[in-house]
C-alpha cells in the first residue's frame, strides 16, 4: 500500500479501479470530470481493464449503468447536481430493478440560481429513490467508501445500488493524504461480482422492469426494497467491521467524536463536519463538554445509532448544508422524527442551523457561537428559531450586487 | 347511499353509462361521484365503472366492494373472475344483466343470495346495433333505483351524448327510455346500502411483511412466455372460423397476418386458430384470399369452454 | 442474400406468445410478431414507454427471450448498457458465446421521433451494434392518441380536434437517422411481410446501428375496424403514403415503387381520423395538398432511382 496525496475525485477513481469495475458509462459535469478523466486515462493506457463509454446525457448514463448492472457486470459511474436530477427517474427505476452498482455524487448546489459550489440538496433529493446513501468527510473515506459500497450493494441481503457522496471543491479538488490499499488486499475484501439471478443470458430468459398493475403487488415490491434498505444497516456494520479489521480504518454508520461523555452535540454530515470536529476540540480545550455526531449513512437512516448517541444529551445543534423550502433542514427533520420514535426518552433541545449553502464557508467562530446558542437553549429548555448562518456584512454585499442588478427598491430601505 | 357498479367490455359504453346515471342522479338532486376503472386492457377487455349517490356530500372513494346494484352489459363477463362481477354480491345486492337466460337460472348457476333481474336483448339485427348495450342497461338501472324520473334520465342522456351525431343520439336515447319503460315492474327495487359498521367490522388480516432477498423480491420475470396463461380470447364476442374445405393451404397469409400469433400452421399445412388468445380482430377473415374464414358469434357453449 | 422469396418461406409457427393486452388488430403487434419470428429468442428487447409498455405485466411476458423496460427517452441507452455488458462478459470469459444475445430497441413513434432522438443519435455516434424497431402508429398511442411529431398533416387526434386536423407535418425520421450514416435504415410494413422479412434478414447480416420503422396501423387511434389493419397497411404503400425503402452505404433505394399509385384519398377515406376531410364537406384544399406532397415525393424518387423497383 502507498500513502499519497490525492484529491477526492482521484480517491474515487482509485476506489473504482481497485474494485475492478467492468463498466463506466460517463457524462461530464463540474465538479466530477476528473473522476472520469482519470479512469479514461487508465483504461486508454492499459493501467486498468474496463470499458468507459461517454453517453449523451445523465438520463442515458444512468439508464446504461442500470442496464449493464442488470445484465450482470460491475458498474461504476459519477455525476453531480443537475446531472443527478436529470437522471432522477432512472435512479428510481434501477433501484426497483434491484441492480447493484455504485454511483458517485460530487455534491453541488442546485439551480436556480445556478452554482458550481457544493451543498447537499442534490444528493438528498435522491433520498427516496431506493439507492443507499453514504456521505464522506475525507478523501480517504471516499476511496474506502467505494469499496465498502460495492460489498454493500452486492450483498445478497441488500442488492440495491449505492450513492457515495463527496463534497465538490472541499473534497473533489482538495488533496489530502490517502492510503491506497494493495489490489490483493482489496481482492480479499471484495470478491468478484455475482449477478445472482438478475442477468441477461440466452439460457435463462428474463423480463426486467416490467409493469405491475394492482396496488398490492406494487406495495410488495416497493416495501421489499425498504426492508432490504433497513437490513443494510446490519450489513453495513458487518462490512465496516471487516474493513476495519483488514485495513485498520473504521468507518462506522455514525461517527462519534467526544460524544460519549458530552452534554451537548453538533450533528452534521459531509466534509464540513471535520471543521465541526476541530471546533469541538477547541471548545473542549475551553472546558465545554461537547461532541460531534456525524451520520455517514443517510439511507438507510441510522435511527437507532443516532438515538443512542443523543440519549441523555442536554442540547443538540443540527447543522444542515441543505434546505427544503417551507420545511427547513432535512437532517434536522429526519433526526427529530427519529428521536420521537423508539423507547421513550427525555428529548434533548434541538436547534436547527442552515449553513454552507452553495459552498458558503462556515467559520470557526460560527461553530463556537452555535455551541453557545445550544448551551443557552438547553438551560432555558426552549429551542431557538431555526437560523440561517448569514451575517450583516454578507447582506451588505448582496445589496451592492442588487444595486448593480437594479433589483427593485432602493438599497438600505428594506427591513432586515 | 346508493352504490352502483357497471361491468362491460371496452367499447360497450360502460363509462358513458356511468356518467349518464351519475348525471341523472345529480339532476334528481343527489350528491354524486362516478368514475370508470380501466386495467391494462383495451377495447374488448373487461372494464367497470361505478356510481355513488347520496343526499349528503360523499366522502367514500374508490372501488365499490358492497354494491347495491351490479349492472352487467355483457353476460360473458360473469364467469370471468378477473372481471370482478361477483364481488360483493350478497343477499342485499341486485344483479341486473343483459341476458336471454332467465333470472332463476342465473341464481342457480351462480348460487346467488340476492335478486337477479334480466333485461332482454334488443330485438332486430344482431349485426351492428346503432346503440351500445350499455344504453339499455342504464335505462333499466335508472328505473331500478326508483329516484330518477323519466325526464331527468332523458336530460342526462342528452347532456352526456351531446357529441354524437343526431341519429346515434336518438337511437341511444330511444333504447335507454325503452328499457326504462320495460322495467316498470322493478321500480325502486334497489335499496340504499349502509356504510360498513365501525363497531362490527371484519378486521383486516394485516401481517408484518417479512423480508425476502432480491432473488425472490425483485419484480423480474424469470421465465419465458408466461403470457399464455392470460386468456385474451375472452375479449371476443365473435370468432373467426376456418373452413378447411375451402382453405387453399396457401402461403399461410392468415398465420403471418394474425397480430396475436394465434394462428399456427400444422405439418399438414392446415392453419388452426388458438381460441384462447384470438381477440377476434378478424384480420384473417379480411385477408384470406379464398374467403375461407367466416365470422360466427360466440355461443353459450363457447363460453362454457372458455371459463 | 435473403432466403425469403415469398410467404411460404416465412415461419409457420410463432415465437411471440399470445395473451398481451395490445388492442385487437394492433398493427404494431403484427410487426413485432413478424420481426420476432425472424430474430428469434436469443434477443433482449429494450423498450421505451409507449403502447408496448404493457407487453409485459408482472408476472406475464410474451417473450421467449429477454426484455428490459427502461424509460421513454432512453431505450437506446439501455441497449448500450446491455450490449457493452454482454461484450465485457464475453471478453472476460464469464459467459459462453452461446449465451450472447442480440440487443433490439423497441419503441413507438413518440419515443423515436421525439424524446428518444438524443439517445438514438448518441447510440449511432458510438456505432452501437443493435437493432431498432420503431412501431409507428403516428401519435402518442398509449395515452389516447395525442399528436406526436410522427402525426401526418390533417389527422384528427385527441389534441388536434379542429376542422383541419393536425396542422404540422410528419417528421422525416428516416432522413434524420440516415444522416448519421448508420449501417442500415429501412421502412417496413407488416402488411408486406416478404419485404419486411427480407429487410430484417439484411439487417441481421450487418453490424452496427440498424434501424427499422414499421408503419403500424392503429384501429383505436386511427379509428377503423380492427379487421382492416392489413388492408390499410397495404393502401398506405399503394397510395404512396408509406414508401418502402432502405438506406445503406450512403444510398437510399426503394424496395418498392408503386407503378400506378392510387389516389391518397382512398387511403384517407378508410380511417375515422381523416373523416373531417370528407364530411360534412370535402376539404379539397387539404386533400389536394396531401396528394401534391405525395406526388412530389415520388417525383423525386423517379429522378433519383429511375423507375426500377
Amino acid at each position: 500500500m502507498t500513502r499519497t496525496l490525492l484529491t477526492g475525485n482521484g480517491a474515487a477513481a482509485w476506489g473504482a479501479r481497485l474494485a475492478r469495475i467492468d463498466y463506466v458509462p460517463a457524462f461530464p459535469i463540474t465538479p466530477q470530470t476528473e473522476i472520469i478523466e482519470t479512469l479514461a486515462g487508465w483504461i486508454d493506457t492499459g493501467a486498468m481493464t474496463g470499458r468507459l463509454v461517454t453517453m449523451d446525457s445523465e438520463h442515458s448514463m444512468v439508464t446504461a449503468a442500470g442496464a449493464a448492472a442488470t445484465t450482470g457486470v460491475r458498474v461504476f459511474s459519477a455525476t453531480s447536481s443537475q446531472g443527478l436530477l436529470y437522471g432522477m427517474e432512472m435512479l428510481y427505476a434501477i433501484a426497483g430493478w434491484r441492480a447493484p452498482l455504485v454511483l458517485i455524487n460530487v455534491s453541488r448546489g442546485l439551480a436556480s440560481p445556478i452554482t458550481l459550489e457544493p451543498d447537499h440538496n442534490d444528493v438528498l433529493a435522491a433520498r427516496d429513490c431506493g439507492f443507499l446513501q453514504i456521505h464522506c468527510a475525507t478523501c480517504q473515506e471516499v476511496l474506502d467508501s467505494v469499496l465498502i459500497a460495492y460489498r454493500l450493494a452486492e450483498d445478497r441481503r441488500v442488492r440495491l445500488p449505492v450513492l457515495v457522496n463527496l463534497d465538490g471543491f472541499y473534497l473533489s479538488f482538495t488533496r489530502e493524504p490517502v492510503v491506497v490499499p494493495d489490489q490483493e488486499a482489496v481482492d480479499r475484501f471484495l470478491p468478484p461480482h455475482d449477478p445472482e439471478n438478475i442477468a441477461f443470458r440466452a439460457e435463462t430468459p428474463m423480463s426486467q422492469g416490467v409493469a405491475v398493475l394492482g396496488g398490492s403487488a406494487y406495495s410488495y415490491f416497493r416495501y421489499q426494497m425498504h426492508l432490504a434498505a433497513a437490513k443494510a444497516l446490519t450489513v453495513y456494520d458487518e462490512i465496516a467491521h471487516e474493513f476495519a479489521d483488514r485495513f485498520g480504518r473504521c468507518h462506522e454508520a455514525v461517527e462519534c467524536h467526544h460524544a460519549d461523555d458530552a452534554e451537548y452535540l453538533l450533528v452534521m454530515m459531509g466534509s464540513f463536519a471535520t471543521k465541526a470536529k476541530e471546533a469541538v476540540d477547541r471548545l473542549r480545550d475551553q472546558g465545554l463538554a461537547i461532541g460531534l455526531v456525524r451520520p455517514r449513512l443517510i439511507r438507510p437512516f441510522p435511527a437507532d445509532h443516532l438515538r443512542e448517541a443523543l440519549a441523555g444529551k442536554k442540547g443538540v445543534a443540527v447543522i444542515d448544508q441543505n434546505l427544503s423550502p417551507g420545511q427547513g433542514g432535512i437532517l434536522h427533520t429526519e433526526l427529530a422524527a427519529a428521536l420521537s420514535q423508539g423507547r421513550p426518552r427525555p428529548m434533548p433541545v434541538l436547534a436547527s442551523f442552515i449553513g454552507g449553502l452553495g459552498g458558503r464557508n462556515i467559520g470557526a467562530e460560527e461553530f463556537y457561537e452555535m455551541a453557545r446558542v445550544i448551551v443557552e437553549a438547553a438551560a432555558t429548555g426552549r429551542p431557538p428559531a431555526p437560523r440561517l448562518l448569514f451575517s450583516d456584512e454578507e447582506l451588505r454585499e448582496v445589496r451592492k450586487l442588487q444595486a448593480v442588478a437594479r433589483a427593485a427598491g432602493r438599497t438600505g430601505e428594506e427591513r432586515p | 347511499m346508493y352504490r352502483i357498479r357497471f361491468h362491460g367490455r371496452g367499447g360497450q359504453g360502460i363509462k358513458t353509462a356511468s356518467r349518464i346515471l351519475g348525471t341523472a342522479l345529480f339532476l334528481a338532486g343527489f350528491e354524486v361521484q362516478d368514475a370508470p376503472r380501466y386495467g391494462a386492457e383495451r377495447r374488448g377487455a373487461p372494464i367497470f365503472a361505478y356510481v355513488r349517490a347520496d343526499r349528503r356530500p360523499i366522502n367514500e372513494r374508490g372501488v365499490i366492494t358492497r354494491p347495491d346494484l351490479v349492472a352487467v352489459a355483457d353476460e360473458s363477463l360473469v364467469s370471468l373472475p378477473m372481471a370482478g362481477v361477483r364481488q360483493g354480491l350478497d343477499h342485499h345486492a341486485i344483479l341486473l344483466l343483459h341476458s336471454a337466460t332467465p333470472p332463476d337460472t342465473w341464481q342457480q348457476r351462480l348460487n346467488l343470495a340476492g335478486p337477479v333481474i334480466t333485461l332482454a336483448l334488443p330485438a332486430g339485427d344482431p349485426g351492428r346495433p346503432s346503440h351500445t348495450p350499455a344504453a339499455r342497461l342504464v335505462g333499466a338501472a335508472a328505473r331500478l333505483l326508483g329516484s330518477i324520473d323519466r325526464q331527468a334520465l332523458e336530460e342526462a342522456v342528452m347532456r352526456e351524448l351531446a357529441a354524437l351525431d343526431q341519429d346515434d343520439l336518438a337511437a341511444n336515447l330511444a333504447a335507454t327510455l325503452a328499457a326504462y319503460d320495460e322495467t316498470a315492474a322493478h321500480h325502486g327495487a334497489v335499496r340504499e346500502g349502509a356504510p360498513i359498521s365501525a363497531l362490527d367490522y371484519r378486521p383486516p388480516a394485516w401481517l408484518v411483511l417479512p423480508f425476502e432477498e432480491a432473488r425472490r423480491a425483485a419484480p423480474a420475470i424469470h421465465a419465458a412466455a408466461t403470457s399464455v396463461a392470460v386468456n385474451t380470447g375472452l375479449w371476443r364476442t365473435a370468432r373467426p372460423v376456418i373452413d378447411l374445405h375451402h382453405c387453399h393451404r396457401c402461403w399461410w397469409l392468415c398465420s403471418t397476418f394474425c397480430p396475436e400469433s394465434a394462428i399456427a400452421v400444422g405439418d399438414d399445412r392446415s392453419p388452426a386458430i388458438d381460441y384462447d388468445h384470438c381477440k377476434g380482430c378478424m384480420v384473417c377473415v379480411a385477408q384470406c384470399p379464398a374467403h375461407a374464414i367466416h365470422v360466427r358469434p360466440e355461443t353459450a357453449a363457447d363460453q362454457g369452454e372458455r371459463s | 442474400m435473403s432466403g425469403i422469396k415469398n410467404m411460404r418461406d416465412l415461419p409457420a409457427s410463432h415465437l411471440l406468445a399470445g395473451g398481451t393486452p395490445m388492442c385487437a388488430g394492433c398493427g404494431g403487434l403484427e410487426a413485432l410478431h413478424q420481426v420476432y419470428d425472424l430474430l428469434g429468442e436469443k434477443t433482449v428487447f429494450v423498450n421505451a414507454a409507449g403502447c408496448m409498455t404493457l407487453l409485459a405485466v408482472y408476472p406475464f411476458t410474451p417473450f421467449r427471450g429477454s426484455w428490459l423496460y427502461t424509460a421513454m427517452a432512453s431505450a437506446p441507452a439501455g441497449a448500450q448498457g446491455v450490449r457493452d455488458a454482454l461484450d465485457i462478459l464475453r471478453s472476460k470469459g464469464r459467459i459462453e458465446p452461446a449465451d450472447d444475445l442480440q440487443v433490439v430497441v423497441l419503441t413507438g413513434d413518440g419515443s423515436a421521433y421525439g424524446m428518444g432522438l438524443a439517445a438514438t443519435s448518441g447510440a449511432m455516434d458510438r456505432r452501437l451494434d443493435f437493432l431498432y424497431l420503431c412501431y409507428d402508429n403516428e401519435g402518442y398511442g398509449n395515452t389516447g392518441q395525442q399528436y406526436s411529431s410522427a402525426t401526418p398533416h390533417g389527422a384528427r387526434t385527441a389534441t388536434s380536434q379542429g376542422s383541419r386536423g393536425y396542422p404540422g407535418y410528419k417528421k422525416d425520421l428516416f432522413a434524420i437517422w440516415a444522416a448519421h450514416r448508420p449501417a442500415y435504415v429501412a421502412t417496413v410494413s407488416a402488411a408486406h411481410p416478404v419485404d419486411l422479412a427480407t429487410k430484417i434478414e439484411t439487417a441481421r447480416g450487418l453490424q452496427g446501428p440498424r434501424l427499422i420503422i414499421a408503419l403500424s396501423p392503429c384501429p383505436t387511434g386511427w379509428d377503423f375496424d380492427p379487421a382492416e389493419t392489413v388492408a390499410i397497411g397495404k393502401l398506405a404503400v399503394e397510395c404512396g403514403v408509406w414508401p418502402l425503402k432502405e438506406y445503406r452505404d450512403g444510398r437510399v433505394r426503394h424496395s418498392r415503387i408503386p407503378k400506378a399509385r392510387r389516389p391518397v384519398a382512398e387511403y384517407l377515406a378508410r380511417q375515422g381520423r381523416f373523416h373531417h376531410l370528407f364530411k360534412p364537406r370535402r376539404q379539397e384544399g387539404l386533400l389536394t395538398e396531401i396528394q401534391a406532397r405525395v406526388d412530389a415525393y415520388w417525383a423525386g424518387v423517379a429522378k433519383n432511382e429511375g423507375q426500377e423497383g
